[in-house]
């Protein structure tokens, strides 16, 4: 590969990397911990001293907004990196196996990825008395496996014919050999792209939790900020503005980052 | 034969992911750390109170009985009476709120099929300039990847609280035009997604030589395309109707809770935060009946339309 599709492949990451700079450096200028109530300020403008204005009971939306941001990015990444790590090796043993588990396989992430899922979160959540992000994380591990297996079996269907994999059958090795050494490996470059489109998929599910009342305990979620947006849509709608253009950023960059991986 | 078994053969699939998924949802509130009888009370009820509750819900009994219990409640759609409403079955209260909440999906479905396949024959007919067409497809990708929850307060601050152009869905007084608003703003990720799809699948048949014995016989543009054209894409339009079903749901939870509007997804909020058990139970069973009932729709649908699908090929 050229340098210059290199450089091309890292410029996707440049979003996100400007979002989490500005999001770290967002949170470590805030006077306080995000969060803290400032109730003669409730509703105020942006101004120099908060440049994104203030929420609810005068929360100072920068740092609150920052905080937010990071905590969804890392959420979206250490659930799609699971979805990954169990999905790819899935989809690669059922179109290694073929037949009944093939198909098995293939019907199942269809059906899961139809799903309601959003609809099952609440409802597995509810076991819970307060989410935290573990939990939040684990709910949506549960169907973000799926499009990987989808991806990495539709792409084995296609290797398994290959004559190097062929050849290692041919040689002796066992199925997990096959799989671990010359299936999975190939696989990875095409499977990664869907890295970004699980993770937007997660920021925006991660809002839309907290935004109906389900976010994590400390309130710091991008949702809430758009909760109380919606709740002061006509006296401060600079709130609904800010959380609607963090939400819409923060998965845009997921999204243009997944490319980085595309070959 | 063959589109029967194959009707029969999708719809029991679906209805096992049903089970199982709201089987999870069983071993979730009963076997994750945290007393189910004291998520329902808090912390400061009595042992008595507590013993009561656990009689109430069966959770006294032991895990494998509770199991065939819950099985039974499944196949006979009766998961016992609403914990908050005593003497209403919880299927009851649930079949109460899906009625809403399914008028707002339907017409979200049909307005964003619709809305799609408009985009879609509008970027591959002769009527756009190659640069009209670009945009039609830069504005699909676009919104295709607009979060619901990001765009439809700002829409609605914009076009209901600051112009005034229509009315607040959750306005007792809005009907129709309030429903009309809701669904729209549901169905645009739908109308995006339909219309990325059919677009791609439309070039593929742009081609195909029964269009061009169509053009040659004289039928206008609008035709070719409509008449010709679009059944012979109906099969992935269908299908992604049916996969974008599951986060139309999930956005209709979003929407109702924003506009304070009646439906399912109200009553799963209302049930989680006074821990009715049974409903949010009924409440998933629901949503995945009624999943499982627009996937054997969709694959019906395909079957009528499509004489290909039919032949098995």
């Amino acid at each position: 590969m050229s340098a210059r599709t290199q450089r091309a492949r890292a410029l996707h990451l440049l979003p996100l990397l400007v979002i989490l700079v500005a999001s770290g450096v967002g949170a470590a200028l805030a006077a306080g911990p995000a969060g803290r109530l400032d109730p003669a300020r409730a509703w105020c403008e942006p101004s120099a001293a908060r440049p994104l204005g203030c929420g609810e009971a005068g929360v100072d939306l920068m740092p609150l907004v920052a905080s937010a941001e990071l905590g969804a990015i890392a959420l979206a990444v250490v659930v799609a990196l699971v979805g990954f790590a169990v999905g790819t090796p899935l989809g690669a043993a059922a179109a290694l196996a073929r037949g009944r588990f093939e198909r098995a396989v293939d019907r199942a992430c269809d059906l899961v990825q139809a799903f309601p899922s959003f609809i099952l979160a609440l409802a597995v959540l509810s076991a819970v008395r307060a989410p935290s992000r573990v939990h939040i994380g684990v709910v949506f591990a549960l169907t973000a496996w799926a499009p990987f297996t989808r991806l990495a079996l539709a792409q084995t269907r296609v290797l398994r014919d290959a004559p190097f994999v062929e050849a290692a059958v041919a040689l002796g090795r066992s199925r997990v050999g096959v799989l671990v050494r010359h299936v999975v490996p190939n696989l990875l470059g095409v499977v990664a792209v869907q890295l970004g489109s699980t993770g937007a998929a997660i920021v925006v599910s991660e809002a839309a939790l907290a935004f109906v009342g389900l976010g994590p305990r400390d309130g710091v979620s991008l949702g809430g900020v758009l909760d109380q947006g919606v709740a002061a849509m006509l006296r401060a709608p600079h709130v609904l503005v800010v959380g609607a253009v963090a939400v819409f950023v923060t998965s845009a960059a997921m999204l243009v980052a997944g490319r980085a991986a595309e070959r | 034969m063959k589109p029967l078994r194959l009707l029969i053969g999708r719809a029991v699939e679906a209805l096992l992911v049903v089970v199982a998924l709201a089987s999870l949802v069983f071993f979730a509130l009963r076997l994750l750390p945290g007393d189910p009888a004291r998520l329902v009370l808090g912390d400061e009820a009595s042992a008595a109170d507590l013993a009561r509750v656990r009689a109430t819900l069966h959770l006294d009994e032991p895990l494998l009985v509770q199991y065939v219990r819950f099985l039974r409640g499944l196949a006979t759609l009766d998961l016992g009476d609403s914990f908050r409403r005593p003497g209403t079955s919880a299927m009851a209260r649930v079949g109460d709120a899906l009625g809403p909440t399914a008028e707002l999906a339907s017409l979200a479905v049909g307005i964003g099929a619709l809305l799609g396949i408009a985009a879609a024959v509008a970027a591959s007919g002769p009527w756009l300039s190659p640069r009209g067409r670009t945009w039609v497809e830069r504005a699909l990708v676009g919104v295709a990847a607009a979060p619901l929850v990001a765009f439809a307060p700002v829409l609605t601050w914009g076009l209901a609280a600051r112009a005034r152009l229509v009315p607040l869905p959750g306005d007792p007084d809005a009907g129709f035009a309030g429903l009309l608003f809701a669904s729209a703003l549901l169905a645009l990720p739908l109308a995006a997604h339909v219309g990325r799809i059919a677009r791609a699948s439309l070039a593929e048949v742009s081609r195909a030589p029964f269009l061009t014995v169509a053009s040659a016989k004289g039928a206008a543009p609008l035709r070719v395309w409509l008449v010709h054209a679009l059944p012979a894409v109906v099969g992935p339009i269908v299908t992604t109707v049916a996969t974008q079903l599951g986060a139309l749901l999930g956005g209709a939870v979003v929407l109702e809770r924003m506009f304070e509007r009646w439906g399912l997804g109200t009553l799963i909020l209302e049930a989680y935060s006074t821990r009715d058990l049974p409903v949010l139970e009924g409440a998933v069973v629901a949503a995945g009946l009624l999943f499982v009932g627009a996937q054997a729709l969709g694959t019906a649908a395909h079957l009528a339309i499509d004489p290909r699908a039919r032949s098995g090929s």
